[in-house]
């Protein structure tokens, strides 16, 4: 009887170390090497651990307080719902400001060689400031470390560089906010133990690694059935995404229980891919994208929760930055910035502004949107 | 040959100089040394995957796989050095090494089975670009030694290095196709690959070098594209081919064979990183400049062939 029970024992422990062994070895295709940071499974806050401001500094800057400054605004790629949403803030907190000539000009694909350039010539024009969101946070450091040698001031928002290449960083949600919000709204849809596949844009593009290195870790502790089964890449294209999704759905038939869209293009996508499909309800469809993008599935009920920040404010907070850094009102070692309408922003990460909590659109708030 | 020479690269240099004078016109930050050399930066790799191009258009062929070459060669190196644990300097020959023999497979491919240059390489963009994003595992490759990044951002009497290498073999490409039996041997294939095989021209041979040529100096560009941008990315170089076939096509190259000149290529890739460069300093947005670039080239190829009709005529 006791050795029964040492041996069932023993077999369990066994079973139990190889189980973990494997969940440990076992990381979601298309997230980073990062260490990450999932949240409680109910709603406690994190505490905001303190850390000095690792941001870089421009040399020679000359002195900018109250005066006009002209800024450029050079997101991953322009001409898409998202970015439009963030230049409109900017424009916007420009207006309020008053003394800030801003336009925003980018490539029309999210490519980073591109990007650099474009960076590179406004460097040579002689702007005062730069917004930008990164398509590669290393690629991007050398050329803003230039303009930061230049004395130019340096705000990122959206997607971040190296922090030594830039003064401040808009962070719009944490990484781990959004990683919690989307898997507990996947697993009230799907249910504890249905199987889901991710839709992003690369492997490799920051944000989207960081989210699914901080999903796979918040599954992982808060939903531990849950069953990832594919991630795919599809570009932030909007054919391939819609293709990419219906694979999905073929490939693993009434398995797949939820789709991830990691992108403003994809998570539209994916919702069109499951309605053509006529899956509506069978295959739930969760997901970061502009609330105009996704109306007509969470109309049509395709689609109960889209996660997302407020891309106006977010841009709107960028440039409010940008200018309290130029005016020397955001130095290093400050704990909040204030950024118009939005209030007081705390710093966080040493040299981030965080935006706030992500937000979900629901068949209930979402008419009250548009972007 | 001369005569063309004062058709297609005479209207391109007058095309330039006038592109100079209204972009300086409007931008005083253009014309200044230090833009023009940061221009000069830029347009490096582009450059030089331009030179090889230009081989292979005049032998009436087409290279559609060196953006995927780049982005290959690009991870192999980072794979190589930090994965494989090759020193630096290995890591860098080996890559271009096998550029060299991505290319050569393109040639094999074109010559021994006869496959078009168009759809061989088709397929082998889609093939090497796929190896590119299989072997990196989708991470990039970062933290490179700072001795690295000579190569790509630092610069040598004033002028960027990987300027200097470009300027290099842009002389070495001029006298290859202009004066040497290699190049004759490219013209005559390019003009009639029949005809050149019954004149005892190895036409094989030549193709075959050509496109490992262009596949090398793909894996050189990609070294030094990996030391500008301090990373290593499976999507690098995504778009390369187009840029670089304008380039090629606006300094009158023709797309059908049998003529072109480095020359022409020089001023077709000045030309466009001109009017990149000085329509965004200009206040021309990028949707803008796409454009205009669009135009030029179109306008450029309209006059050179109407003239050359006269003169033909």
């Amino acid at each position: 009887m006791m050795k029964r029970t040492i041996r069932a024992g023993l077999i369990t422990a066994v079973a139990f170390s190889v189980m973990t062994g494997i969940a440990w070895a076992e990381t979601w295709t298309g997230g980073d090497d990062l260490p990450t940071n999932p949240l409680a499974c109910d709603n406690t806050p994190a505490a905001a651990a303190a850390k000095p401001y690792d941001g870089g500094q421009p040399t020679n800057a000359p002195d900018r307080k109250g005066k006009k400054i002209t800024v450029v605004d050079i997101p991953k790629l322009i001409g898409i719902g998202y970015f439009n949403a963030t230049s409109k803030g900017i424009a916007d907190a420009a207006k309020e400001l008053g003394n800030v000539d801003v336009k925003t000009d980018g490539p029309t694909k999210a490519n980073i060689d591109e990007q650099i350039t474009f960076i590179d010539n406004y460097i040579t024009s002689g702007v005062d400031g730069i917004l930008f969101a990164a398509n590669d946070p290393v690629a991007i450091a050398p050329v803003l470390k230039k303009a930061l040698s230049k004395g130019i001031n340096v705000v990122g928002y959206d997607a971040n560089s190296t922090p030594d290449a830039r003064q401040w960083f808009v962070n719009q949600a944490q990484f781990n906010g959004i990683a919690k919000a989307l898997i507990d709204n996947m697993a009230k849809e799907i249910g504890e133990d249905g199987a889901f596949a991710i839709v992003t844009s690369t492997f490799t593009t920051p944000n989207q690694a960081r989210w699914i290195a901080e999903m796979s870790a918040y599954a992982g502790k808060c939903h531990p059935k849950m069953k990832w089964l594919e991630t795919v890449e599809a570009q932030e294209d909007n054919v391939l995404s819609f293709n990419q999704a219906t694979t999905l759905i073929n490939k693993y038939g009434d398995e797949l229980k939820g789709l991830f869209g990691m992108t403003s293009v994809a998570t539209p996508a994916s919702a069109e891919a499951v309605t053509q499909a006529g899956k509506c309800g069978s295959i739930a469809v969760v997901g970061l994208a502009t609330p105009n993008a996704m109306k007509p599935y969470v109309d049509k009920g395709c689609v109960k929760s889209v996660v997302l920040w407020n891309p106006v404010d977010l841009g709107y907070a960028a440039m409010y930055v940008l200018r309290a850094v130029a005016d020397g009102d955001l130095k290093p070692g400050a704990t909040s910035v204030k950024a118009g309408k939005l209030g007081e922003l705390q710093v966080i990460n040493g040299s981030e502004i965080l935006l706030g909590a992500p937000y979900v659109f629901t068949k209930d708030n979402i008419g009250g949107f548009d972007f | 040959m001369s005569r063309y020479l004062l058709r297609h690269e005479a209207i391109l240099a007058a095309l330039l100089v006038l592109a100079l004078i209204v972009l300086a016109l409007q931008s005083d930050r253009f014309f200044t040394i230090d833009n023009l050399l940061n221009q000069g930066r830029l347009m490096a790799e582009v450059g030089l995957v331009a030179l090889a191009m230009t081989f292979v258009i005049v032998s009436a062929g087409i290279d559609l796989s060196v953006g995927s070459i780049l982005g290959l060669v690009a991870i192999l190196l980072g794979v190589f050095w930090q994965k494989v644990g090759l020193p630096l300097p290995i890591a860098m020959a080996l890559g271009v090494v096998v550029g060299a023999l991505a290319g050569l497979f393109n040639g094999i491919i074109i010559t021994r089975f006869r496959v078009p240059p168009l759809i061989a390489t088709l397929a082998t963009l889609a093939l090497y670009r796929g190896l590119a994003e299989g072997i990196s595992q989708a991470r990039s490759v970062r933290g490179y030694p700072d001795w690295f990044f000579v190569l790509g951002q630092g610069e040598m009497l004033g002028v960027p290095t990987q300027l200097w290498i470009f300027l290099a073999c842009a002389v070495v490409a001029a006298i290859v196709l202009g004066m040497s039996t290699f190049g004759r041997a490219t013209y005559a294939t390019g003009a009639n690959a029949v005809a050149a095989r019954f004149s005892g021209i190895p036409v094989d041979r030549t193709i075959l070098l050509i496109y490992t040529a262009s596949g090398l100096i793909s894996g050189l560009a990609a070294v030094i594209f990996v030391s500008r941008v301090s990373t290593t990315r499976s999507d690098m170089g995504t778009g390369l081919e187009l840029d670089v076939i304008t380039a090629v096509v606006l300094g009158g190259t023709s797309i059908f064979g049998g003529r072109g000149t480095i020359i022409g290529t020089l001023l077709g890739l000045v030309l466009m990183q001109a009017l990149k460069n000085g329509l965004a300093l200009a206040g021309v947005k990028g949707d803008g400049t796409i454009v205009v670039i669009g135009v030029i080239l179109i306008a450029t190829i309209i006059i050179s062939n109407l003239v050359r009709r006269d003169v033909d005529g």
